[in-house]
């Protein structure tokens, strides 16, 4: 039964992908690229970043208005940090938006498609992001981007969830985590009713309005783990703990 | 075969994945019977970079699938 204005969920959704692909390219192709030019590379690569940043907070506080959807962020002040590995579970297509709005600055890890997306690929590649393969290069950006200062947002699970499959983490972000994290530090994502997953098309948009639930969690210190194990077996135990605390966190009310 | 390298290839598989030693023989394929995977390919060859003092690219352990793979490659790096 389809309720909750539907129709106008429809439209709205859509035009909220047309503004996202026009942004990306009028951003993309225009601004960023002269923000890069005017400065040294890495204030270069923060000044996009910020920008990037405030534009998708903007974008984020059009959604509710257009009332395809509500959110709530608690924690997210705690983002941002020097050295923090941000991890987050990958329900829908929008996660990364909430993490990259409210932690400017932060470098991200993303996957290859998204590099090669018409759309995307030119601010990721102003804000010089990670990319997730080969596995030395994403593994050795990573670690210098954390050990610069630098936060980076990295998702375990490499790519969105599969929905009624178990949750399963790639061991890449504990093994990054070990190497150079100052402090590791999880995003819990929740969207109900579901949407936007890798199951369903876009614009097979749910019944009613979605309504996103983020939570900041407690830090995670991996220096004890880092000192008492060589590093392949740190990073499977950390791994481990990760996926444990996930399941149980998304399993609650 | 250098016997020596063999053990200092093996004493590090050990050290860092806590494998069992007589699991280790030359012909022990890294991928399907040690199971590492390319995250432990990245972690090894930092550990090889360590312990051989070298600079070590990616071409250097393209080719290594076996233990004795890697010892041979460990050998053409000790003597450069």
């Amino acid at each position: 039964m389809r309720s909750d204005a539907y129709w106008w969920r429809w439209l709205a959704t859509g035009l909220c992908f047309a503004v996202f692909g026009a942004a990306s390219l009028g951003l993309g192709l225009a601004v960023l690229p002269l923000l890069r030019l005017t400065a040294a590379p890495a204030k270069g690569r923060l000044r996009v970043r910020r920008v990037l940043a405030a534009a998708v907070r903007a974008y984020l506080r059009l959604l509710p208005v257009l009332g395809v959807l509500s959110w709530e962020f608690t924690g997210a002040e705690r983002l941002g940090r020097p050295g923090q590995l941000i991890l987050a579970n990958h329900p829908t297509l929008i996660d990364v938006l909430f993490l990259l709005g409210f932690a400017p600055g932060a470098s991200c890890v993303v996957k290859g498609s998204l590099w090669r997306n018409p759309f995307t690929r030119w601010p990721l590649l102003a804000a010089g992001y990670v990319p997730n393969a080969p596995t030395g290069l994403m593994i050795g950006e990573a670690t210098a981007a954390l050990a610069a200062g630098q936060s980076v947002i990295i998702f375990p699970e490499g790519t969105r969830t599969v929905p009624g499959a178990a949750l399963s983490f790639h061991r890449g972000a504990a093994a990054i985590a070990i190497r150079a994290a100052a402090v590791v530090t999880p995003v819990y994502i929740r969207c109900d009713p579901p949407t936007l997953t890798k199951r369903e098309p876009w614009y097979r948009i749910p019944p009613r309005r979605v309504h996103f639930s983020l939570r900041t969690g407690a830090d995670i210190d991996v220096t004890g783990l880092r000192a008492r194990a060589s590093g392949p077996l740190a990073a499977r135990e950390l791994n481990a703990r990760l996926l444990d605390a996930y399941v149980r966190e998304l399993a609650g009310p | 075969m250098s016997a020596q390298i063999f053990e200092m290839v093996r004493g590090s598989l050990v050290e860092l994945f806590g494998l069992d030693p007589a699991r280790i023989s030359p012909q022990s394929r890294l991928a399907d019977d040690l199971e590492l995977d390319s995250i432990d390919a990245v972690d090894l060859v930092d550990h090889m970079k360590h312990l051989t003092g070298r600079k070590i690219g990616p071409e250097d352990f393209r080719a290594v699938h076996t233990v004795a793979d890697l010892v041979q490659a460990t050998e053409r790096l000790l003597r450069s």
